[in-house]
């Protein structure tokens, strides 16, 4: 059995643009056999049951993200392909630990230099995203993923990177000060910051706050790699899972060519050590990779990377991807389908609890389920009783006979519509109005305002 | 032009009746004016500040999550990251009371936060991020983050890992929910029921929102094996030292690792579900350092 593994798609000469699916990538390439798994860049995580990418699939089995993946290698080849089986102590200790800063220090340094840092997502990121996807996930999960980076690096103060947001911000000032009518309209300056301009403002400002971050992640890096080979080994005992996971985060930072390098800069300048293990096991374990490789293997140079062409879209996954996009931006349906999440997952068979957990824990996600209906049956309720009493009380009575009166107007304006030529109402709209004005002697003001507004 | 007016002839001339009748369309109507003129009825006395049995102490006022049996005793706080600085503040030999409040009280919006006993004049509160520094500036410790790389890097375990799991077993857990953040969050806040559902609601609807930021979906089995392995390192890096980088005293990082070991084990919360107290029980020095820890409270 060949083992599938799906990833994001290839970018900025990367095998994958994001850096989970990168560390799997290397550890699959370091481990496995080359005949035994072929790497597939489907860049949609709705292939796998998990809705995460990366996935590995065998045969029937997905097991998603890189800490399940490696562990699932491991019980799968009895022991044989695993990077971490040599290691003391303290190293092993260091491995989770490294693993773990790296997941929550260096994950946010990407975000912000891919995702938030706008003159980087609008040139770089987004583009590239176009190259990998198909329609029409192109135009759904760009914005989500951009999203995402910004709600989590929102806790760290450097929105002043996101141009586009301040450049909306200062347009609602701009009008809001128009709408308030303290200054004439074109009395107000408008500030024209050059791009450049902007960004060496905005550079200063943030300069001490990326230094500290940057400095935070390379620092400590710098130190436990110490001129060895690898992180926590020298060549002779080789790498470890750490090295995967750092080679994912460190290649991104290092290898794209942003308009706004400043991780680049920093990382090169903080961190010489880690920058050459970076070039030195991205040139060894990626290669260069182009779109063609991952989309027209036969064409062109070979890769290092065992790639299989993806699948085109079938019509039913292209329809399942509007269901589900059109399900999660609907709100009591998001959530409902958020419990259901943890449903599955703990329901799945390959999750390691215990019975006695499975079953509790899906009985929760069901009751959570029931909670979400209550309250669509309260919303409900508190809806049609409302609607009763405006009923009630007879403030719909007035409306309704408007309304109806307004469907009869329409009708007959439609009608004349039909009859008359176009010419001759506008050259003589006094007798239409006064035939209708006739028509409807009840309420004369109305028909007459709501001809005035549609029909002239 | 009043009837009085017109019943009166002669008396005033007619170039002052214009004036008189433009500057009565500007000014207040003279009944209005007569019962404005009335106001205010009454002036009662200022209210005194809301008096509580804590407000009268001039010490060091840290403000955290607790009750007020619990403040009176300087027990430890019921939230991770309020009883971190509450415990770094005592290991290294602060005076200091405990208040009772919650985070709509703080300046930043999150506790803990402290307000110093001197200067007098200058009470400006200092909030979590800056009490090591306050720390350090009042009994000169040592700031512990420079003197080991180490530092940054096992807290990210405390910070990431093991926060997620924390978060997932008390909010996301319905009966852990029920059984102990509720009575502890939620209920000492208001006694109406429609406000307690909804805070409820958005406590759970926070601690989700936490969780889904760094996974696309909740994960329970990743996140409790992830912890087991934060609990792994963390008993590897004690090894057989009685506090964290074989430090005489107790720290910072001693502090944030038993503002989580103390709650997980503490059985007084009531927790119904406890998967996080059976992983780290596999760890007996983790649970020493806990219990020595304790004698500071």
């Amino acid at each position: 059995m060949v083992l599938e593994l799906h990833v994001w798609g290839p970018a900025f000469s990367l095998p994958s643009i994001d850096a989970q699916c990168l560390a799997t990538i290397a550890y699959l390439s370091l481990t496995v056999p080359k005949d035994a798994w072929v790497l597939v860049a489907s860049s949609d995580p709705s292939v796998s049951p998990t809705n995460e990418l990366p996935a590995l699939k065998n045969g029937s089995t997905w097991v998603s993200r890189f800490r399940n993946i490696t562990d699932y290698l491991r019980q799968y080849s009895n022991g044989e392909w695993d990077l971490d089986q040599n290691l003391s102590g303290l190293e092993k200790a260091d491995n989770i630990a490294f693993t773990s800063f790296l997941e929550s220090r260096a994950q946010p340094l990407l975000d912000l230099s891919l995702y938030v840092t706008s003159h980087n997502y609008y040139n770089s990121t987004s583009p590239s995203y176009g190259a990998i996807l198909q329609w029409p996930n192109q135009w759904i999960l760009p914005p989500q993923l951009h999203t995402a980076a910004k709600a989590r690096t929102e806790h760290l103060g450097l929105s002043s990177l996101d141009l586009a947001a301040i450049e909306e911000q200062r347009q609602r000032e701009h009008s809001a000060a128009v709408a308030a009518g303290h200054v004439p309209k074109n009395m107000i300056p408008r500030p024209r910051d050059t791009v450049s301009g902007m960004l060496g403002k905005t550079a200063q400002q943030n300069q001490f706050r990326l230094e500290a971050l940057t400095g935070e992640v390379f620092d400590a890096l710098e130190e436990i790699l110490s001129g060895k080979e690898y992180f926590l080994h020298t060549r002779d005992q080789g790498p470890t899972s750490l090295d995967c996971v750092a080679l994912g985060y460190l290649s991104l930072a290092l290898v794209p060519e942003l308009p706004n390098a400043w991780l680049r800069d920093a990382m090169k300048s903080k961190a010489p050590g880690v920058t050459g293990f970076t070039e030195r096991c991205v040139k060894e374990i990626f290669g260069v990779v182009q779109l063609e490789h991952a989309f027209n293997p036969s064409g062109s140079s070979p890769s290092i990377l065992p790639w299989r062409v993806l699948d085109r879209p079938r019509l039913v996954t292209v329809g399942k991807t509007l269901f589900n996009t059109l399900a999660d931006s609907t709100p009591i349906w998001k959530e409902i389908r958020l419990n259901n999440r943890v449903k599955e997952a703990v329901e799945s068979s390959d999750s390691d609890l215990s019975g006695v957990e499975r079953r509790s824990y899906s009985n929760m996600a069901k009751s959570q389920n029931k909670d979400v209906w209550l309250s669509v049956g309260a919303a409900i309720g508190a809806v049609a009783s409302l609607v009763g009493y405006l009923a009630h009380v007879g403030a719909f009575s007035s409306g309704e006979d408007g309304e109806e009166e307004y469907q009869e107007e329409e009708e007959q304006q439609q009608q004349q519509q039909q009859e008359e030529q176009e010419e001759m109402e506008e050259r003589e709209p006094v007798p239409a109005f006064e035939e209708h004005a006739f028509a409807l002697p009840e309420q004369p003001t109305q028909a007459a305002d709501f001809l005035k507004a549609g029909a002239f | 032009m009043t009837p009085e007016r017109r019943d009166a002839p002669g008396q005033v001339p007619d170039n002052v009746t214009t004036a008189s009748r433009a500057r009565d369309f500007f000014s207040v109507p003279a009944p209005v004016k007569r019962i404005f003129d009335r106001f205010p009825l009454v002036t009662y006395p200022s209210n005194d500040l809301p008096h509580s049995p804590w407000s009268d102490k001039r010490g060091n006022r840290l403000f955290v999550f607790t009750d007020a049996a619990g403040a009176r005793r300087g027990r430890p706080s019921f939230n991770p990251q309020c009883l971190k600085w509450q415990a770094y503040l005592r290991f290294v030999g602060i005076d200091f009371d405990i208040i009772p409040s919650n985070n709509h009280a703080s300046p930043s919006g999150a506790l803990p936060f402290l307000l110093p006993a001197h200067p007098i004049d200058n009470n400006d509160p200092i909030p979590s991020s800056k009490l090591q520094k306050w720390a350090i500036e009042q009994v000169h410790c040592e700031e512990e983050q420079q003197l080991n790389l180490r530092f940054d890097v096992y807290a990210s375990l405390l910070d990431h890992r093991i926060r997620n799991a924390w978060l997932y077993v008390l909010y996301l857990d319905p009966e852990n929910f029920d059984a102990v953040a509720q009575p502890l969050y939620v209920n000492p806040s208001s006694t109406n029921f429609a406000v307690r559902t909804t805070l409820a609601v958005q406590l759970q609807q926070a601690a989700r929102t936490e969780i889904l930021k760094s996974s696309s979906y909740v994960d329970v089995g990743a996140l409790e094996a992830e912890a087991s392995d934060a609990f792994e390192a963390l008993s590897t890096l004690l090894g057989d030292n009685l506090h964290f980088f074989d430090r005489p005293n107790p720290g910072l990082f001693d502090a944030s690792v038993f503002a989580y070991t103390h709650l997980i084990l503490d059985e007084g919360l009531g927790w119904k579900r406890n998967r996080l107290g059976q992983l780290l029980r596999q760890h007996e020095n983790l649970v020493q350092h806990r219990e020595r820890l304790l004698k500071f409270f």
